[in-house]
């Protein structure tokens, strides 16, 4: 098999909390991600913090966190203040999943790039994973 | 954008990388997987120098439970070694060669230590079970600071022989159960195991997996140090055990062959070389370049002419026809 494997590749952190075990959205977005030739880290996360550890060990272009039950803004503000502490502020942040409409203000405010609540065509999702990628890694 | 994510060259990669900065290891180890023409000088920086990082290699088939016992065994190992590098292959996709990177699921406890580095990497089509530069950057994370680096490789079987060339000490994990799967392991992995280890020990299987595994031991001659043990992750049984019992076998393993050792000096340079004009030529901005690679598009020239033009191009580029990134 002649893999070209020299190109970069985007790589994306998609995570969601270990309490929470709706895992079919996640993978759903990871086999597509996968199939647009990006390299896609799962973790589960315990704190809001370790996101942004995993992100920097991995050396990720964009996080996606999926949220299925609570937490959506509390967690995403907890995320980016810490990706600010650790002086990566412009890793971009995708949101999706569950989220309520008196969510999306200050998940905007907070700096989410891109939040999907359901619906949006899979092509959608690739492009704007990939989209983010390439500008954080000064490919664009 | 970030301007920090565009091209330091491989001595700038290395200064930042033996800070211990987790985002500079991190963007060290993508260059040296992008193989670009300062990962490729990094890695050669780097090469061979593991100063006391031990160096312990964990295959064994799908599912026998190679991360979860990684996970479990950070706690014991720790104590020892204050700074610990763990680095899990996963296979990428052959139809798109992208990859879903999964093992760490099974790390999260150790997540938000700063004293465990973990990275996820994908095999980009490299048989063995690691990927072809795993070597490099084995060498990096020792150069950075790391007393002990743990491979894990992408659990396929017969074939994951790669990592016995890379590491001190190689566990072969086990589930119990295979049953006639593990006569596929017999003739392959097993030969590299220093240690065999049946994982999932609450298993009512356990007990005729290590029996089998002991008595193939046997036949194949008595060795001492050369064991089989069974663990749980669940229970915890047999952990500290198996720390020993790793620990024992540094003591008279080997240091791993040197990258190339066997092959003649020149022979390994020649690859060195070939590695970095092609990443050279890759990322190159001198307009000679290009004018190359016109005129080989079109058929002006012959791919021979091409290559030759090329050489001596970058034979008297300076560093700032190199474009970053």
């Amino acid at each position: 098999m002649a893999m070209q494997d020299t190109a970069p590749r985007p790589r994306v952190l998609l995570t969601k909390s270990f309490i929470d075990s709706h895992d079919r959205a996640i993978a759903t977005i990871a086999l597509a991600l996968r199939d647009a030739a990006m390299e896609v880290v799962l973790i589960d996360y315990e704190q809001p913090e370790d996101v942004v550890a995993v992100a920097l060990q991995e050396d990720v272009d964009v996080i996606g966190i999926s949220f299925m039950s609570g937490g959506q803004v509390e967690t995403t503000q907890k995320i980016v203040a810490e990706l600010a502490r650790r002086e990566v502020a412009d890793l971009p942040l995708v949101v999706g999943g569950i989220i309520r409409p008196f969510d999306v203000p200050p998940l905007e405010a907070a700096g989410v790039r891109e939040i999907f609540r359901g619906g949006a065509p899979m092509a959608d999702v690739v492009a704007t994973f990939e989209r983010l990628s390439r500008t954080y890694r000064g490919l664009a | 954008m970030s301007a920090a994510r565009h091209g330091p060259d491989g001595a700038t990669l290395l200064v930042r990388a033996r800070t211990g900065d987790s985002l500079a290891v991190a963007r060290a180890i993508t260059a040296i997987e992008n193989r670009t023409a300062a990962g490729i000088e990094l890695g050669l920086a780097v090469r061979g120098l593991r100063g006391r990082c031990r160096t312990l290699g964990v295959t064994g088939p799908p599912g026998a439970g190679k991360s979860s016992l990684i996970n479990a065994l950070i706690g014991d190992l720790l104590p020892r070694y204050p700074r610990i590098g763990i680095l899990t292959v996963d296979p990428s996709s052959p139809v798109s060669g992208g990859a879903v990177l999964g093992d760490r699921v099974r790390m999260a406890a150790h997540s938000a230590n700063p004293d465990v580095f973990i990275r996820s990497l994908a095999a980009r089509g490299h048989l063995g079970g690691v990927t072809r530069t795993t070597r490099a950057v084995i060498d990096l994370l020792a150069a950075a600071g790391m007393d002990f680096v743990i491979v894990e490789t992408v659990g396929t079987g017969q074939s994951e022989v790669e990592v016995a060339e890379l590491t001190d000490v190689k566990l072969v994990v086990c589930a119990p159960g295979l049953g006639d799967e593990m006569q596929a392991i017999k003739a392959g992995v097993l030969e590299i195991a220093d240690l065999l280890v049946v994982n999932k020990a609450d298993l009512p299987d356990a007990e005729r997996t290590i029996t089998h595994l002991r008595a193939m031991l046997l036949h194949r001659g008595h060795d001492e140090r050369r064991r089989a043990l069974k663990v749980s992750t669940l229970t915890r049984e047999g952990l500290a055990a198996l720390a020993e019992a790793v620990e024992g076998r540094f003591a008279d393993a080997p240091p791993p062959p040197a990258a190339g050792q066997g092959a003649s000096p020149r022979l390994k340079l020649s690859e060195d070389v070939a590695e970095l004009a092609a990443a050279l030529v890759r990322e190159s901005a001198d307009p000679r370049i290009a004018a190359i690679v016109a005129d080989l598009s079109a058929g002006v020239i012959s791919p021979s002419q091409a290559a030759r033009a090329a050489l001596d191009a970058l034979g008297d580029a300076s560093p700032a026809d190199v474009e970053p990134n």
